[in-house]
Parts: C-alpha cells; sequence; structure tokens
C-alpha cells in the first residue's frame, strides 16, 4: 500500500511518537509498586460507542432546531449533560482505586507469565467492571464491589527466557455508560523470572536406559569408562569410538561415568553441537525430569557449576541458573525465593 | 471485536423494554401489519433470549427486510414520501437490527437509535405527558447502557434503575441550563411536516350551520395573556378572516387569498389604519388548526413572531400552524381603517349573489333604507328589526334552503350568529353600503391561576363590518341585538342548558363548570398546561431574551454566551465536588508509615528494604550489617510488629508512644551518620511513597 521510504517514515514518526509517550508517563506516572489512582494519573477520552452517542444527540440536536421542538432540545441536551455527567462517573469508579504490584510466578518461556495485582479499595467507593490488561496481554476483568480488596491475576505471553520486566500495566473502565474510557498506565516495577522452554530430548547417556527412577549407580561424566552406545544426532564427535568403526561395529559413542556413582551433573557439553538456546532448553527439560525422579542432579554450564542436589529449592536454583546464563546483570537483583513473593509490609 | 461476546441477557431485556417504551406512543400511527411485523420482531427476539429460537438465517434476514419494505411503500402510497413513512422505516430499521444483534456494537447502535425515538415522539406531541415519557424513557434507555457494561452482582434490576436514575437526575441542572441559555437558531432548512389532523377551528368559508357545529366543541382555540388588565369581556372580539364573497348561501373570501397574502409587505403606511387611545399589549398561543391565519383584537400590531397582516387587517402564518404557535400583538382599542376605500375594495364589499332569489329581504332592505334619515340610522333600524321581531338566538337553528336570507328572515328566525352576522351583511348591501362578514371568536375564560384568557372552539363568532364615508370600517354585531348577554357574559352563559352545546367533546370537564372545586381543578390544570406551553414548548430565541433580560437587564444579548460557558461550568464543579470528594484519605496508618520512612532513611545507607521482606527479616539483615543499630532496630521492628500485629498491640497508645520516640532517635542516627557519609544533602529527605 505504502512505498518502503513512506513506511519507514510511518515507523520512524510511531516510534519517536511512543518513546515520547513512554518518557512522559515516566516522568508524569513514575514508577512504583503501589499506586493510587487520582487526578494526575488518569486519563479519559471518549469510546467509539460514546462518538455514536455524540452523533446521535446532533442529529436531534439538528432536528430539534428545524422542526422548531422545544422539547426535542431539552431532549438532546439532557443527552449532552449525561454525556458529560459521565465523565465524572467513569473517573470516579478509576479514583482512589489503589493497585499494587504484588509480583509475577515464574513461568516457562512461551507461556503466559501471571502478574498478581492487588487491588483495593476505599470504603466508601466501589470499583466496577474494571479492566486489567498488559500491552499485547489479555484482559482480566474485576470488580471490587464487595470485599476492601481483591487479588487478580494479570497474565502477559512470554517470549524468551531471562527476567521479564513486567511492562506498564493498563488499568481501565468504561463503567457506567460506556460513553468514556478511563485509563492508567502504572509501572508496578514487576518482575518475573521466565525459565527457558523445556524441550524434550533423549538424554544423551546411558542413563535413561538403565532407568534413573531404580537409583542406578550410572550417571553421565567424564570420569570413568562405562560402555558403548549408538551414535545419535547431537553426540560429540570426540566420544565416537573410532577404533570400533574401523573395526566396522557401526557408529558407536562411548559412555562415561562419574565416579561418584548416586549423583548426576546435567552438563553444557551433553548437547554438543546445539545452540546455546537449545541446549538450555534440553537441559531445562531434564532438570524438571529429573526433580521428579529420586536423583540428586547437579548443573555444570559455562561460568555456573551447581553441585547436585535435590528439593524444590534446588530445583529453582538450577532452573533460575538456566534462565539467568549470561544474563549476569540481574543476577544480583533477583531475589531467589522459588515460592511466591510474599506481601511487603 | 470480540467474538465470543455474549450480550448480557439482562442488558437484553432492558433494552427491549426501552424500545417498547420509546416505540409505544407511536404505535397507533403505524399501520397495523407493520406493527404487528414490530411486534413479532421483538418477539422473536425474545425467543431467542430464552433460548426457543435461533437467529435468522441470512435468506429470512432478506425475506423479512424485502416483504417490509414494498409493504411499508404500499401502506404509505397515499401519504407520499412523508415523516409517517421515514419513522417507519426507523422502526422497522431498529427492530430489524434488533434481530441480528449479537455484538455490542450492534446493541449500542439500538441504544442510540433508541434515543432517537424518542425525540421522534416530539415531533407529534410536545404536552406534558409526552415530556415525562420521554424523561422515563431516556431513565430505561440509560439503564439499558449501565446494565450492557455492567457485569457481576450488582446487574440487577435495582440496581441498574437505581444508577440509571441517578445519573438522569444528576444531569437535570445542567439540562436546565443548557435549555434556558443555549442560543436558539432558527431553522436550517424547511422540514416536510406531520401529516394534519382534522382540527381546523374556524373556516374560510361560511355557511349557517358551519359555526354553530363548533359550539358543540369545547376544544381549546387559544390563550392569551394580557400585559395588565384584560379588556371587558363585550370587547374581546377576536377577529380572523373577512369574508366578503356571497354566492346566495355560502360566504368565502372573495378576490384571491393569494393576492391579499401577496399585497401585505406592500402597504403604503396610509393603510395600516389610524391608531388611536390606549395600546393593549398580548401574547396568543395558539393550538394547531392546519391553516395560516391567526387571530388578534382590531386593530393589531404584530410585535413578536413570524405572523403578517393583509389588506383586510387580518394576520396570517407564514406556514400552515401544525404546532402551537406563540405570537405577541399590540392592539388599539380605538382606530379607523380604509378612511379612502379603494374601487377594487368597494366593489367586493358590495358584491351581491348572481342569481339572487333572497327577494323578500332586498325589498325589506329597501322599505327600511326609505324611512331612514342616513346609512347610520339605516343600520339602526335594521338592528332594531332583529331586536324586536321575535328573532330566536340558538345553537341548534333549523336546516336552511336555497333562499337562505329570505328563508331566515322571515320564516325560521332562529339562528346562529352566522345566520345574523350573514343577514345583516346583506341587507346592508342591499342597499348599496359596503358591508362584510368577519369571522372569527369572541369572548373567552379567565384563568386565574396564571392570569390568561382561554378561547375555546365554542367561542366561535361571526359579525359585520360596515364601512361609512369618513370613518372607515365599523363594527356591528347583530347577534348582540338579539342575545345581548351573548356579547356580555359569553357563548356559555346563553347556551349553558341547550341540547347541543360542547356535544362533541364527550366526557369533558367543561360539563361540570358548575361544580366549585372541579371547575377550579380544571381551570388549574389548564394553567399548568398553559404555563408549560408558554414557557417550555414556546420557548424560543424571543422569549429567550425576554427571559434573559429580566434576569440580566439590558446586556442579556452580549452576555448570553458568558452566561452558558459559567453556569455549565459552575455544575460541573459542583457536581465534580460532590462526585469526587473524600477518599484522598491515607491509606496506611500513621505506625506504618513511620515505619516505612526508616525504611527509606535506610536505604539512603545502602539497606533498602527488599521486595517481600518482612519487616523481621529486615531487622537482622540491617543488624548485620550496622550492628550499631542493632538494638534500636530490633526495639523499634518488636514494637512495630506489636502494633500491627499484637493483639493488646493493636490501639495502644503506651506502646505507641514508646514506638514513636525510638523510632524518631533511630531515624536521626541514621540520618546523621548518612550525611557525615556525604550520602545526602540535608533537604533530600524523600517521603515514602
Amino acid at each position: 500500500m505504502f512505498s518502503e521510504p513512506t513506511m519507514s517514515l510511518v515507523n520512524a514518526v510511531s516510534f519517536w511518537f511512543s518513546t515520547r509517550v513512554q518518557r512522559w508517563l515516566a516522568r508524569n506516572v513514575p514508577a512504583v509498586s503501589i499506586a493510587t489512582l487520582h487526578r494526575r494519573n488518569i486519563f479519559i477520552l471518549p469510546t467509539s460507542h460514546g462518538l455514536l452517542y455524540v452523533a446521535a444527540t446532533t442529529l436531534i440536536f439538528i432536528t430539534a432546531i428545524n422542526y422548531v421542538l422545544s422539547l426535542a432540545f431539552g431532549l438532546a441536551f439532557l443527552m449532552v449533560s449525561l454525556f458529560i455527567l459521565c465523565i465524572l462517573h467513569t473517573f470516579r469508579n478509576l479514583q482512589h482505586l489503589t493497585v499494587k504490584g504484588i509480583g509475577g510466578d515464574v513461568v516457562f518461556a512461551g507461556e503466559d507469565a501471571s502478574f498478581t495485582v492487588l487491588l483495593q479499595r476505599q470504603p466508601e467507593r466501589m470499583h466496577e467492571a474494571l479492566e486489567l490488561k498488559f500491552p499485547k496481554g489479555l484482559i482480566t476483568r474485576a470488580d471490587l464491589i464487595e470485599g476492601e480488596q481483591l487479588r487478580v491475576n494479570v497474565y502477559l505471553p512470554t517470549q524468551r527466557r531471562g527476567v521479564l520486566k513486567a511492562p506498564r500495566l493498563l488499568v481501565q473502565t468504561r463503567f457506567p455508560l460506556g460513553l468514556w474510557r478511563a485509563w492508567s498506565m502504572l509501572d508496578l516495577s514487576m518482575r518475573c523470572l521466565v525459565y527457558p522452554t523445556p524441550v524434550s530430548c533423549p538424554l544423551p547417556t546411558a542413563v535413561s536406559n538403565s532407568g534413573v527412577g531404580k537409583g542406578s549407580s550410572t550417571q553421565p561424566g567424564s570420569d570413568d569408562f562405562h560402555g558403548l552406545r549408538n551414535y545419535q544426532l547431537g553426540d560429540s564427535l570426540k566420544q565416537v569410538a573410532w577404533k570400533n568403526l574401523a573395526r566396522g561395529q557401526g557408529l558407536k559413542v562411548k559412555q562415561f561415568v562419574d565416579s561418584s556413582d548416586d549423583r548426576f551433573m546435567l552438563d553444557w557439553a551433553m548437547f554438543a553441537g546445539l545452540d546455546a538456546e537449545a541446549r538450555l532448553s534440553r537441559l531445562c527439560y531434564w532438570v524438571l525430569k529429573l526433580a521428579r525422579s529420586d536423583v540428586d542432579y547437579g548443573l555444570n554450564i559455562p561460568g555456573v557449576v551447581i553441585s547436585p542436589g535435590r528439593g524444590d529449592v534446588h530445583r529453582h536454583r538450577l532452573l533460575s541458573a538456566l534462565a539467568l546464563w549470561q544474563q549476569s546483570q540481574y543476577v544480583e537483583r533477583l531475589n531467589p525465593r522459588p515460592s511466591k513473593t510474599g506481601d511487603a509490609v | 471485536m470480540d467474538v465470543n461476546y455474549q450480550i448480557p441477557r439482562l442488558a437484553l431485556l432492558w433494552v427491549l423494554a426501552a424500545l417498547l417504551l420509546v416505540i409505544l406512543p407511536g404505535m397507533l400511527r403505524l399501520p397495523p401489519l407493520i406493527l404487528l411485523l414490530v411486534l413479532g420482531c421483538m418477539g422473536w427476539r425474545l425467543l431467542i433470549f430464552s433460548g426457543r429460537a435461533n437467529y435468522p438465517g441470512k435468506l429470512v434476514k432478506a425475506l423479512i427486510v424485502f416483504t417490509a419494505l414494498p409493504l411499508t411503500v404500499l401502506q404509505f402510497r397515499s401519504q407520499g414520501v412523508g415523516l409517517d413513512a421515514a419513522v417507519c422505516l426507523l422502526i422497522l430499521g431498529v427492530v430489524f437490527k434488533l434481530l441480528e444483534m449479537q455484538y455490542k456494537r450492534d446493541i449500542v447502535i439500538v441504544i442510540v437509535l433508541a434515543y432517537v425515538l424518542t425525540m421522534i415522539g416530539f415531533i407529534y406531541s410536545q404536552t406534558i405527558p409526552s415530556g415525562v415519557h420521554a424523561l422515563l424513557a431516556v431513565a430505561v434507555i440509560t439503564g439499558a447502557l449501565v446494565s450492557l457494561n455492567r457485569d457481576n452482582a450488582r446487574n440487577n434490576f435495582r440496581d441498574n434503575s437505581r444508577l440509571a436514575a441517578q445519573l438522569v437526575l444528576q444531569s437535570v441542572p445542567l439540562t436546565l441550563a443548557l435549555f434556558i441559555l443555549v442560543p436558539r437558531i432558527a431553522p436550517l432548512w424547511t422540514m416536510p411536516l406531520p401529516v394534519p389532523s382534522n382540527k381546523t377551528g374556524v373556516t374560510d368559508e361560511m355557511t349557517p350551520g358551519d359555526i354553530s357545529s363548533l359550539g358543540r366543541s369545547a376544544e381549546l382555540a387559544f390563550r392569551v395573556s394580557f400585559d395588565g388588565e384584560a379588556p371587558s369581556h363585550d370587547r374581546l372580539y377576536w377577529r380572523g378572516l373577512v369574508l366578503d364573497f356571497f354566492d346566495g348561501r355560502t360566504w368565502r373570501r372573495g378576490g384571491s387569498a393569494l393576492l391579499d397574502y401577496g399585497m401585505i409587505r406592500r402597504y403604503p403606511s396610509e393603510y395600516r389604519g389610524v391608531r388611536q387611545g390606549e395600546p393593549v399589549d398580548y401574547d396568543v398561543i395558539m393550538e394547531p388548526t392546519q391553516q395560516t391565519w391567526v387571530y388578534g383584537m382590531q386593530l393589531a400590531e404584530v410585535t413578536t413572531g413570524e405572523i403578517v397582516q393583509d389588506r383586510n387587517y387580518s394576520l396570517h402564518s407564514a406556514t400552515p400552524i401544525t404546532q402551537r404557535l406563540r405570537y405577541q400583538l399590540r392592539s388599539w382599542s380605538a382606530f379607523q381603517t380604509d378612511l379612502e376605500l379603494p374601487r377594487a375594495l368597494r366593489s367586493r364589499a358590495l358584491q351581491m349573489p348572481d342569481e339572487d332569489s333572497n327577494t323578500r329581504s332586498a325589498l325589506l332592505a329597501r322599505e327600511l333604507r326609505a324611512a331612514s334619515t342616513d346609512d347610520r340610522d339605516y343600520v339602526a333600524r335594521v338592528l332594531r328589526h332583529y331586536r324586536e321581531q321575535p328573532f330566536f338566538y340558538t345553537l341548534n337553528p333549523p336546516l336552511l334552503g336555497e333562499a337562505s336570507i329570505d328563508e331566515f328572515l322571515f320564516q325560521t328566525r332562529e339562528g346562529f350568529c352566522e345566520h345574523y352576522a350573514g343577514s345583516f351583511v346583506y341587507l346592508m348591501r342591499a342597499v348599496g353600503i359596503p358591508a362584510r362578514v368577519v369571522v372569527g371568536y369572541h369572548g373567552g375564560e379567565y384563568n386565574p391561576f396564571e392570569d390568561y384568557t382561554m378561547v375555546y372552539q365554542y367561542n366561535a363568532h361571526a359579525w359585520a363590518e360596515v364601512w361609512f364615508e369618513g370613518e372607515g370600517w365599523v363594527r356591528f354585531d347583530p347577534t348582540g341585538a338579539v342575545a345581548p348577554e351573548r356579547i356580555s357574559q359569553g357563548v356559555e352563559a346563553v347556551f349553558a342548558n341547550q341540547p347541543g352545546f360542547m356535544e362533541d367533546s364527550g366526557f369533558s370537564m367543561m360539563r361540570f363548570r358548575d361544580t366549585q372545586w372541579l371547575n377550579t381543578l380544571r381551570l388549574r390544570l389548564d394553567a399548568i398546561d398553559y404555563a408549560w406551553n408558554r414557557w417550555v414548548v414556546s420557548y424560543d430565541q424571543d422569549l429567550q431574551l425576554e427571559f434573559l433580560e429580566d434576569v440580566f437587564g439590558e446586556k442579556a444579548r452580549s452576555s448570553l454566551l458568558w452566561a452558558l460557558g459559567l453556569s455549565t461550568a459552575l455544575i460541573f464543579s459542583i457536581a465534580a465536588f460532590f462526585l469526587l470528594r473524600g477518599g484522598q484519605r491515607q491509606l496506611r496508618d500513621p505506625v506504618t508509615r513511620s515505619y516505612l520512612a526508616l525504611a527509606v532513611d535506610l536505604a539512603v545507607m545502602g539497606l533498602p528494604r527488599r521486595r517481600g521482606e518482612g519487616p523481621l527479616d529486615y531487622c537482622a539483615r540491617v543488624s548485620a550489617e550496622r550492628p550499631e543499630l542493632a538494638a534500636a532496630m530490633q526495639t523499634v521492628t518488636r514494637l512495630y510488629v506489636q502494633l500491627c500485629y499484637g493483639e493488646q498491640g493493636v490501639g495502644s497508645e503506651e506502646l505507641r508512644q514508646e514506638f514513636r520516640v525510638t523510632l524518631q532517635t533511630l531515624r536521626l542516627r541514621v540520618l546523621s551518620r548518612a550525611r557525615r557519609a556525604g550520602l545526602v544533602a540535608v533537604s533530600a529527605f524523600s517521603r515514602p511513597q
């Protein structure tokens, strides 16, 4: 429809505009963990339904003029007054609502991250037909009419592992007449940890054959020679039994196990030949799988070595390590607790 | 658009109720077939709602539309493409939309059209009941919008109607301000008008029996309010049309009405008449007649309103009066008109029927004239003839044949005012005195509650004007010669007990005028209706200015927009104050606030409280990092936890005091340390968020 340069101009303008908006928001609606909605952070504009209503009012007004209908003037003015009054009512429906970012649950990349938000109201105010949503996320509807507060989850699709900083949360309402939309864009500085997407795959060792669940002593490692198995795609060429190949016994791979028998180290090198993200995904799958079995497991990836252990906390450590691999800027800041973060005060 | 959107079930009921309410008053105007179709569609929608029917398929929809359209055209063919047909199509459009509405946008369109349909009702009727109906309709439509936008436990009948009523009532003050202050604009273009009703009042023809038939009607013709005192009853001649063409049976307007009308603007001022005496100002609100002529007292000058005067001093509106019309006049009690009678008018005032069979009357006229000294004396003799011969004034005169004047004057001698006026003018013309019949109303009933006079159809009257050299046109009422009380007290006094009087009005409150309290009630109700019409329905540019001048003085015109802006802003601010006030209370108690302030101070020293870190954990960390603060920190934390969560701690003033003191000391220490370390400027003491 548009030529290439036009499109890039449009993009440039929209980019410039959105950066300006973001900057303005950052300055005027700064990041906080608790926000009470008030005059300065609520915006309000008519909806498309509101414009339809205005069109009808105009039609009535013009008819009133042309037929000289005093009462039709009255009707048009009543509609105008309703429209204006509706600004106040819609605004009021958000005003004094307190939104508190509680935090996000850990999630695997590709799933929807769930951020928990606590809505609180003043005793004499009710907030109906609220909509909460992240840009590109799903709408969560909420009504705060009975209890003093309400926990709601707002979902946001995730794409890649790491720390996901929640974008500004849109809190909006069209109540009571749907003619106006009042909204606020809140940066509640919520974060959540996104584990890599687990990708199922066979473990390139004999471990899977010998049965992890039986508490077998064999664990893939590099210390002792354990036996041979058929070559699978992705096996390191270093481990190929070249002598056996030369004897015409087919392509076999030498298997090694650690001397420490009851422990199992997941190793970066196990998925040789894949790129880093693919390796992390597979490692993630195996962490989950091993966590369900009855073995101690550890992790050895470049820069991070976690000695074997078990339990939820241990699992979370491993998964976080995978999530944050080479994203060191976040490691320090992240609170490494596996469960939902509790309320602050 | 949300494809899986489900219209809230209750919202649908609200919309149906609103539509029914809006269409209700117009239902009788719809042709029966169309009405059937409309109700059928609404019923179908109800069935869909209750799950007993499906949405119509494409074929069915097409079928409905292609039967409905020709049907409508057929029904309204005789009336042409008028307003009724347009309204019918609009209603059909809305109910068809009702059948296929599934998305939120569809339902909003239906709701918005319901507002428009509410307005349509006003084209037909602007009475108090229709105003109340419209207000109710707006409330229900608003309720439908509320129900549509609410999806919780409060989406029930009670809460929705309460909120809708609240919204509408809160809008009333602003509505009133806008109604009074928004400048009224003249119509932008002319619009097709509703099909006329058959109410006409006095017509431009007078055959014996015409006016007496109006005596059977107690319908209101117009209402008049005088500035100052009302003239006495015998002077209340509401002059309508001049009928100067007689064909032997019927009086009509001579010349062409168009000519009279077209000449209006070109009169030299001497034709406007000589005005004498004290003028009286008054204000008329006329009921619709579908005719163009209106009524006023001779000699009238139009002060406001779209009214013009023709060559015969009759008053006309530019367009047929299809709605109540308000205009203001100034009349002079003493006047002289047409001191010089132009030849054309003179011959019209002397015209006699071509085939005149009223020979006896002509003979009588000549006899009387021969006995008189001059024209004035002749008139007096004719009037004396009516008075002395056995003439009767009756509402039920016998029917007259071909020679109507002869039959009346010599045989029946019973007649209503048209008989007397007609025969009187005939007798004048028979001897060459210019004369003409005037039709209009006479008298009226005074309503003390709003200080105005009501003129009814039964007040219809006919009288005569005779032209004398040097005097111009002079009014004579031969009816007064027969029934003087008709002129002094009114037709009600004469005919109260005569059969036929107000007969066509059915069960009218007018029949109970002798019962004191019922009569008072009737007058009061009419007073309310009058005030409504005068101040609401006929509120226009002139009335607006008049009203504003009363309030703001001379500068009203220039200050209108200011007044509009200011009052709108004021009302909006008041509403905002009441709706948005309060609530800005601090969410946290003072204890928590000061504890958080401490955390902020500590953050400056590099010990921020982490997200989700409880007070005890935080205390442990601070103690470990800054052993010198440990003791104080632990006390503060212990007190804080006690105050917030402890059983006896909450609300204990002693603990609170202790907490305040320790906390204050601790904060001072923290701050001084931070300052010494150069971490904070003296004033940089941020509040906790």
